[in-house]
């Protein structure tokens, strides 16, 4: 009892810092686990913007465009969704810089559209432009 | 009779290891996390994402939309409808400057809903959008 009370004297000077410790620990194991949980992936798709016109003059801009049942045509061709990556890329050779764009007609799907920006990208293109589509 | 007084303190606390160096560095790293760390709003809804090779990591994309099969925009476990997701949208960019848009959209959803939501939200964006795939192979 007396040894008790002896202990809690000498004790008493400095505070016990044990329980906060663990709450800061428990704290950043949260923090750490959070931080590195948010890794959303994906690919780029540019909206240009709309008060600018479209450079659809521009000769050099390689165009697809998908139509509302999701066929894809390309110089007035309809394409498979495989030879997209190829048909670019033997465009882009003949001028690396040329920008492309992938136009949508209302009825097409996002899957569509996401396949042909991924070719275009795997072919090379540096950004995906996607105007917006025009009401029918 | 400092030293004394010295030896004699080392001497009492040598049984407990002195803990407030690593409490500064704890708590520096603490305060490092708790900075850097942004917290998500899940769109809450399952989609199917179309599987690309060119997949890279969006950038601070911490700003989620959803798009499901059928066209419909979800947004922090919500449902929306599409004059909302601009407010939304500026409230989210607004807590978080730093963060940018990421649009999570189902293989089937239509094209459409995807660019009125774009549209909308396109005056917020700095960078562009990131369109949430999933990594092929």
């Amino acid at each position: 009892m007396r040894k008790r009370n002896r202990q809690a004297d000498a004790e008493e000077a400095e505070i016990d810092l044990t329980p906060m410790l663990d709450v800061v620990f428990i704290m950043l194991i949260f923090f750490i686990v959070v931080a590195s949980f948010l890794k959303e992936a994906g690919i780029e798709v540019n909206r240009p913007d709309s008060n600018q016109n479209p450079p659809e003059t521009d000769a050099t801009s390689i165009v697809v465009t998908i139509t509302g049942d999701d066929q894809i045509w390309m110089e007035d061709r309809r394409i498979d969704i495989r030879a997209v990556r190829a048909n670019i890329a033997r465009l882009l050779a003949s001028d690396p810089n040329q920008t492309f764009t992938v136009t949508t007609a209302p009825g097409a799907s996002a899957g569509t559209l996401l396949a042909v920006g991924d070719a275009a990208r795997e072919a090379g293109v540096s950004q995906v432009n996607w105007p917006a589509e025009r009401k029918q | 009779m400092s030293a004394g007084g010295r030896v004699s303190q080392n001497g009492s606390s040598e049984s407990s290891i002195d803990l407030t160096p690593m409490l500064d560095v704890v708590f520096i790293m603490l305060i490092f996390f708790i900075v850097t760390s942004s917290f998500v709003k899940e769109p809450g809804v399952d989609i199917t994402k179309v599987a690309a090779v060119t997949t890279d990591p969006c950038e601070q994309g911490t700003i989620i939309f959803a798009i499901d099969a059928a066209g419909k925009i979800h947004y922090d476990k919500k449902e929306i409808p599409l004059d909302r997701a601009f407010r939304l949208a500026e409230a989210a960019k607004k807590e978080s400057p730093r963060a940018n848009f990421v649009i999570q959209a189902d293989e089937e959803a239509p094209t459409s809903a995807l660019s009125e939501l774009l549209s909308a939200i396109k005056p917020l964006m700095d960078v562009p959008l990131c369109a949430s795939t999933e990594e092929a192979g």
